[in-house]
């Protein structure tokens, strides 16, 4: 009797973790599908950007096509392409979401560049890591911030103008912007184990509740059979 | 497995684009941002045969700009931030760049709107670029500061980079020669060309 209840407890445990992996699974490639679109969006978006805020680029009466355009046609396609390929060849496995994650970060970094370093556009980055939280995997969001992280350092020793405003910014200072990341990634964190807890929750009521109809159909299969051996008997 | 084959060669090579894609991306960036513009001849001494006239009372200052030139919008944007740090005795004249041959009109852009805006500042149309010539400036976002007595004081730009607001050196630099009657002070400009190099030589 306490065998079976071992094996019947095995088989819940792994009925239970197969659904939740299934759930999980289902969820992932929806948010890698989202991603496809959102990547799509952004590159048009992006070519918009450049050609709205800087079209040209001007000698005297002599103009030519920005840099920006270029960068944001070309530099956007070769941002996108893989994450893109990956989504649709290999959704839901891990190095998508996390080459995901790093290219949405750099694309943030792309705008950012695009819009002239606007402090508005620094919302991207804000609103991707939360997008990035659909996955339920905290490991993306901490993949994304060491890309901030990286861009921010990398830029502020070898090119602080351009993070910092000013040529002289302390090597430290990187760490004050990618503090404002981390109190983000601390909720978004919490919000991916939370998620993750509740679908395992919800994996193992319906685990359950399978269990249960089958043990009812069981019953009522052993009970058909004895009404049909009365039956015989009595005939 | 041949299809399996195919999709992971396209991925390697999807991975390669997007590898090289980025560095080539930020390194080209990077060199257009912080490759500064021809440097300004600038007079020592206050033009003589600009229509502009100096001030008597105060600080002059000038800049240089082309209308489409999408990264004087941060050369504008510092300067209302040094009218406003500067006070009354800066007087502020923005030189529009038209070329004679252009209809009018042409040079109304947002950049144009946008020094129109500024307070205390005068915007004139520089045909031809005949002012910053006499200025000797070649590149828009190019600022002059002249003196009571229309000496030179501060020549160069006032962004760190190519279309970057903030705080930078350049424009810390006219705000302190304003305040405290400095010395001189110099700062790579960053902008697009409003005299060539050919049209500086055919008309000196």
């Amino acid at each position: 009797m306490s065998e079976r209840n071992m094996s019947d407890d095995a088989g819940f445990e792994a009925r239970a973790t197969e659904i939740r992996n299934e759930q999980l699974l289902a969820r992932r490639v929806r948010v890698d599908r989202m991603f496809t679109w959102l990547f799509i969006a952004q590159y048009v978006a992006g070519i918009v950007a450049a050609l709205t805020v800087s079209p040209y680029a001007w000698e005297g009466k002599v103009h030519t096509i920005h840099l920006h355009v270029w960068v944001a046609a070309l530099g956007g396609a070769g941002i996108i392409i893989l994450p893109i390929l990956l989504s649709i060849f290999r959704p839901g496995t891990t190095l998508t979401r996390h080459v995901i994650a790093a290219s949405q970060m750099l694309f943030s970094a792309l705008l950012i560049h695009l819009t002239g370093g606007r402090i508005e556009t620094h919302f991207h980055v804000f609103g991707s890591l939360a997008f990035l939280a659909f996955y339920l995997d905290w490991t993306v969001i901490i993949t994304a911030t060491i890309v901030v992280a990286a861009d921010h350092f990398l830029r502020g020793l070898f090119w602080p103008e351009s993070v910092y405003g000013v040529a002289n910014a302390e090597w430290w200072r990187f760490l004050e912007h990618a503090g404002w990341v981390a109190f983000e990634d601390a909720f978004l964190i919490w919000a991916c184990v939370m998620g993750k807890r509740e679908i395992a929750s919800s994996a193992s009521r319906q685990a359950e509740v399978e269990q249960l109809s089958e043990m009812e159909q069981l019953k009522s299969a052993a009970l058909e059979m004895a009404m049909a051996e009365m039956q015989s008997a009595s005939a | 497995m041949k299809r399996r084959t195919l999709v992971t060669g396209a991925l390697v090579l999807a991975g390669l684009i997007w590898a090289a894609t980025v560095g080539a991306m930020f390194q080209s960036i990077r060199r257009f941002e912080t490759t500064p513009g021809r440097e300004a001849a600038a007079r020592v001494s206050w033009p003589a045969k600009s229509r502009i006239a100096p001030a008597r009372d105060g600080w002059t200052l000038v800049m240089l700009i082309h209308p489409h030139c999408s990264c004087s919008r941060a050369s504008l944007q510092e300067l209302e931030r040094i009218i406003e740090l500067s006070g009354a005795s800066l007087h502020t004249h923005v030189l529009v760049y038209r070329p004679a041959d252009f209809k009018s009109g042409w040079e109304k852009t947002e950049t144009f709107q946008a020094a129109t805006h500024l307070q205390r500042a005068h915007v004139v149309v520089d045909t031809d670029g005949q002012e910053a010539r006499l200025f000797g400036g070649f590149t828009s976002g190019q600022t002059f500061l002249y003196d009571r007595e229309g000496a030179l004081r501060f020549t160069g730009g006032i962004t760190s980079l190519r279309g970057h607001a903030g705080v930078n050196r350049g424009s810390m630099d006219v705000v302190d020669i304003v305040h405290t009657k400095a010395s001189r002070a110099t700062h790579p400009v960053f902008g697009c060309a409003i005299v060539t190099n050919i049209e500086s030589e055919q008309r000196p």
